[in-house]
């Protein structure tokens, strides 16, 4: 009993000299307080985290060259904390897609939009339904109404192209969220698990982002046995970068402008740019206004995505 | 009669050295020794919880370890600390004596709804237990008849052979004869004792000292001095 | 009065008897399956054992690995330190030795409770409003309802370890703080102590959960590797995740071995450590500043409080959520005590051991979705999903349980001649199974706010609304739905409490 108490004696002894050393060199080591002079950069999650770290990791140092400031890339893994982080100043510069950059927007007054990459101008959706429920593919929107009674899928809840749209598309034609089965579509959380509940026939139906089931059918990852699009809807505006008010003042006059060249001159003619352009999946960035939205905007309002 | 229990040189590190020993269905034996000198242990190789380092130990001819069911349920065991299932009520613990005769399934059942209540009144009646406490959990039982259940228990078990550990400390004198009296009613019984006072009521005396089986012998060949020496400290 | 008791079945069969729900649960998978997603489970266990050691995604998940382990390890001790005080004053008996009286604590109590019914990540996501993306917001997102869950804990405990000693020690006049230091300290700081260690294992996991902030943390990969389904990456995550699990696990059995003292002290001291830890890691970890006008400017702004209650159809939601949280819960109970009755014996302790380990691993989103590549969606899937993840933390309690508890009674009923299964069910099993059921209602609790991470099920449940509500910024919307989470978690107390007293529990060994 002694020795454990010597023991103890000893371990309370090492802990309490191990947390000292450890404050006095917390106290020594550089604090994060040059977030001023740092441009931080995020985006919403839709990607894998492999290939996000590339990009923005290549965005960074690209950006960083061309405008002369550090640059700091801060994963967010929810839409919500996207749109969240922006409005409380964390990011400066963020990747948003329609919806949730007409979000960030609204909440910070201020804030502009400027690019999107060139096929964001004209984005569709594709509803994917799986061969075993014998629905086949729509020649016109009118069909949207054979949902009723399905079991259908969506991506992320804040997803313009993988919620927002296609179910604004079908309530066009009177199918609302609760005519489908189970009283309400699910949501898969992104893109690539909603082809993987639909080809797996635990959903009938999902809708989401062209481009990712084009990239998805392209590498192989898709059984068109299984599963085949069945409707593409009409086009819309999504993604695009969203910046906050008052970086002139913090990076110098002029710079938000500079920002905007910055992103618009990336061209595959440079090494740095072709990789970022091939990760963006884009031919290159094209100037977008803030009056692009306002569809996205009204039918945010619409569906109660935008209060 | 044939050897129930055979000990042959068995050793369990300090604590016991080269018991030979046999006990047969029909004898009552006694078991003395001091605090320490290993009495429990020895009990305990009996009945199979400990397995000796070196010798055997058999029952009816075979060892412990691939003694099958059937054959282990003829021992039984009234451990020093009652070891009750502490959940459960009275009908439910001397219902658990029975395991060793059903399956899975009864033992589910027993504890959905008690099973076989007139058996276990008639058990309750031999250890005196009132059979109003049948349904009483056993953790609001007081010592007394928390050691009744336990006998109880034993007696539903039904064995050939009864090991007890020290069965009689801490009970007043009454429920000490009452106990003393139903273990030797089975037919054969090693029980461990501290009071040689009643070894006259035993067919054998075996006497521990630290570690060592020094006596074996029947109770009126027992000298009182090699009793004290029993107990004496080296 | 017979009948009554004829009927009523005893308390080591009662843990499991949710069991028997696992054959519903059957039935409907049954109804309901469909081997369409085979080839991606395949690729799932695939993954497993190939791993992705491409040098970057090892690199960012080390590195997300380590601002989980600070952010872990500081909300853990922050709310082991802040949860033993409040603890204390909660605890009935506290305020008996000191004034005589219990509504103290009662309040106190009920007044906590509320902070407990919001989940960790929900947490995340309101604190993440005012300050911004900061470490400190995962930090006190984990803290705050683990501060007032380990309260809950220290507080029963507290109040069912009351010593005899007390009122002799009144009677000989010791002031009220000497007679708790003497009758009510020692016996509390082996129950305080196992439970602190064992909170370090759940503040792990609720700190990838939050890996959702941008924090970096092992979480935000994670879950990028699920949305994008590449298993091998997010296998790699996995298996770090698990053997830092198996040597923080590692560390605290060698150190409650050492002496159960030195919990607390280390509880103190390690939060010193972790911050000088975390300002080598990209992690924010300055002062936060809250910018509170903007969501309270929002609630001001807005006079839709009471349209905003009519959006929602609570009972439907309701009973979703309470559904979903009874199956889960039947299946997080119930799970642990079947499997050791099928599989009864010591040396198996650790292989189920091992089993619990990968059900507490993989997060219970991952679960859902491997559970849709084997069945339609429904709501006991869901239950299921989020069971199955729960059960990994039964079991673990149930083996520890077992272990302090010892095999006595197993050789008991083994020298009684019964077969192996029944001598586990009326021995070690019939042992715990008061600690493990007074253990399965505070579980319940944490279960009713995971119901907000698994939409993939249907998107049903209060839990679901509340992500809908938050992602379409809906301030009015959260509020009523915390409140109403916060009525359902103090019900659901009250009815543990209820339960328990059926039970007539008075010790806990947690």
């Amino acid at each position: 009993m002694l020795v454990r108490e010597s023991r103890a004696v000893l371990a309370t002894g090492l802990v309490a000299g191990l947390a000292l050393t450890a404050s006095v060199a917390s106290c020594a080591a550089p604090q994060n307080d040059a977030k001023q002079t740092v441009l931080q950069i995020g985006a919403i999650p839709d990607q894998n985290p492999e290939k996000l770290n590339r990009l923005y990791g290549a965005l960074s140092e690209e950006l960083s060259d061309q405008l002369d400031v550090s640059v700091r890339y801060s994963p967010v893994s929810n839409y919500a904390a996207a749109v969240s982080a922006f409005r409380t100043g964390s990011l400066d510069l963020v990747w948003f897609g329609g919806l949730t950059g007409v979000q960030a927007r609204l909440q910070t007054p201020g804030a502009r939009v400027l690019a999107q990459r060139d096929i964001d101008a004209e984005f569709t959706s594709v509803f994917v339904a799986n061969g075993a429920s014998g629905l086949r593919p729509f020649t016109s929107a009118d069909q949207l109404v054979e949902l009723k009674g399905r079991r259908l899928a969506f991506g992320s809840e804040s997803s313009t192209s993988g919620r927002l749209m296609p179910q604004y598309f079908m309530g066009e034609k009177g199918v609302k969220p609760e005519d489908l089965a189970g009283g309400g579509p699910g949501f898969s959380g992104s893109h690539d698990a909603t082809i993987a509940v639909v080809q797996s026939g635990a959903y009938e139906v999902g809708a989401l982002n062209e481009q990712v089931w084009r990239s998805n059918v392209a590498d192989g990852r898709v059984d068109p046995d299984k599963v085949s699009v069945i409707w593409r809807t009409p086009p819309y505006v999504d993604y695009h970068w969203v910046v906050r008010p008052g970086l002139d003042d913090r990076f110098g006059e002029g710079f938000t402008n500079k920002l905007q060249s910055a992103l618009l001159e990336l061209s595959a003619e440079t090494e740095n740019g072709e990789a970022i352009l091939e990760l963006f999946g884009a031919e290159r960035f094209i100037p977008a206004k803030d009056e692009d939205y306002v569809m996205i905007e009204s039918v945010g309002r619409q569906l109660g995505k935008i209060r | 009669m044939t050897a129930l229990l055979e000990l042959h040189q068995a050793c369990l590190g300090e604590r016991l050295q080269r018991i030979t020993l046999t006990l047969r269905a029909d004898q009552r034996v006694v078991l003395l020794g001091a605090s320490g000198a290993g009495k429990t242990t020895l009990l305990k190789l009996c009945n199979g919880a400990l397995s000796p380092d070196a010798g055997f130990v058999h029952w009816c001819g075979r060892p412990h370890q691939h003694l099958s069911r059937r054959q282990r349920r003829r021992i039984g065991t009234l451990w020093q600390d009652l070891r009750l299932v502490e959940e459960l009520s009275v009908i439910q613990n001397i219902n658990s004596g029975a395991l060793g005769r059903h399956g899975l399934f009864w033992a589910l059942r027993n504890l959905l709804a008690p099973l076989d209540q007139d058996t276990c009144l008639g058990v309750m009646r031999k250890v005196n237990l009132d059979a109003d406490l049948l349904q009483q959990p056993v953790r609001e039982l007081s010592g007394g008849q928390r050691q009744r259940v336990a006998l109880g228990r034993l007696l539903h078990q039904q064995p050939d052979l009864v090991l007890a550990d020290e069965p009689l400390s801490a009970l007043d004198p009454t429920l000490a004869e009452e106990v003393l009296n139903t273990l030797l009613l089975s037919p054969g019984c090693l029980i461990s004792l501290h009071r040689p006072d009643l070894i006259h009521r035993f067919d054998r005396v075996l006497g521990l000292r630290d570690g060592a089986l020094v006596i074996d012998a029947a109770p009126d060949t027992i000298l009182r001095d090699q009793l004290e020496w029993l107990y004496a400290s080296t | 009065m017979a009948l009554r008791i004829h009927l009523k079945p005893a308390l080591p069969l009662i843990p499991l008897l949710p069991g028997v729900s696992l054959l519903g649960i059957l039935l409907v998978l049954l109804r309901d399956g469909h081997g369409g997603g085979l080839p991606l489970l395949q690729q799932f266990a695939a993954a497993a054992l190939q791993p992705s050691i491409d040098p970057a995604v090892l690199g960012s998940l080390l590195n997300g690995l380590q601002i989980t382990l600070v952010i872990a390890v500081l909300s853990w001790s922050i709310s082991s330190v802040l949860g033993v005080g409040l603890g204390v004053f909660s605890a009935c008996t506290f305020w008996e030795i000191l004034a005589g009286v219990r509504w103290p604590a009662v309040v106190l109590r009920r007044c906590l409770a509320p902070l407990r019914a919001v989940h960790e990540l929900i947490w995340g996501l309101l604190l993440l409003q005012v300050f911004g993306l900061n470490g400190w917001v995962a930090v006190c997102a984990i803290s705050i309802p683990y501060t007032v869950l380990m309260a809950r804990v220290i507080a029963d405990q507290v109040d069912c370890h009351v010593s005899p000693a007390i009122p002799v020690l009144k009677g000989a006049g010791a002031t009220p703080w000497a007679v708790m230091l003497t009758g009510l300290a020692p016996p509390l700081v082996q129950p305080i102590s196992d439970h602190i260690g064992h909170r370090l294992d759940c503040a792990l996991r609720s700190a990838v959960i939050l890996g959702v902030f941008g924090l970096g943390g092992l979480g935000t990969d994670l879950s990028l590797s699920l949305r994008s389904l590449q298993f091998q990456e997010m296998w790699s995550g996995l298996w770090l995740l698990a053997i830092a699990m198996v040597v923080l696990d590692h560390l605290l059995r060698r150190l409650r071995s050492w002496s159960r003292m030195l919990m607390l002290p280390v509880a103190i001291a390690s939060p010193w450590v972790a911050l000088a830890w975390g300002t080598h890691l990209d992690l924010q970890l300055a002062l936060p500043v809250g910018k509170w006008f903007m969501v309270f400017g929002n609630l001001m702004g807005g006079s839709q409080g009471l349209s905003a209650a009519l959006e929602i159809s609570w009972p439907g939601v309701i009973g979703a959520t309470v559904w979903i949280t009874l199956i889960a819960g039947c299946v997080a109970t119930g799970l642990p005590p079947l499997l050791m009755l099928v599989w009864p014996s010591r040396a198996s302790l650790c292989l189920q051991g091992v089993v619990w380990g990968a059900f507490r691993l993989i997060p219970a989103p991952l679960t859902a979705l491997l559970l849709l590549m084997l069945a339609k969606p429904s709501l006991a899937l869901a239950g299921l999903a989020l069971g199955l993840h729960h059960s990994g933390v039964m079991g673990r309690v149930l083996i520890d349980d077992i272990r302090s508890t010892g095999f006595r009674s197993a050789q008991t009923l083994k020298s009684c001649g019964a077969s192996p299964r029944v001598c586990w069910l009326y021995g070690p099993l019939a042992d715990v199974s008061r600690a493990y059921l007074t253990y399965a209602i505070y579980r319940l609790d944490v279960i009713l706010r995971d119901t907000a991470i698994i939409g993939m099920v249907g998107g049903a449940g209060l839990g679901w609304q509340l992500m809908e509500a938050l992602s379409s910024f809906h301030w009015w919307l959260v509020i009523w739905i915390v409140m109403m989470s916060a009525v359902l978690t103090l019900l659901g107390e009250s009815l543990g409490e209820r339960l328990q007293g059926i039970w007539n529990s008075r010790a806990m060994a947690l």
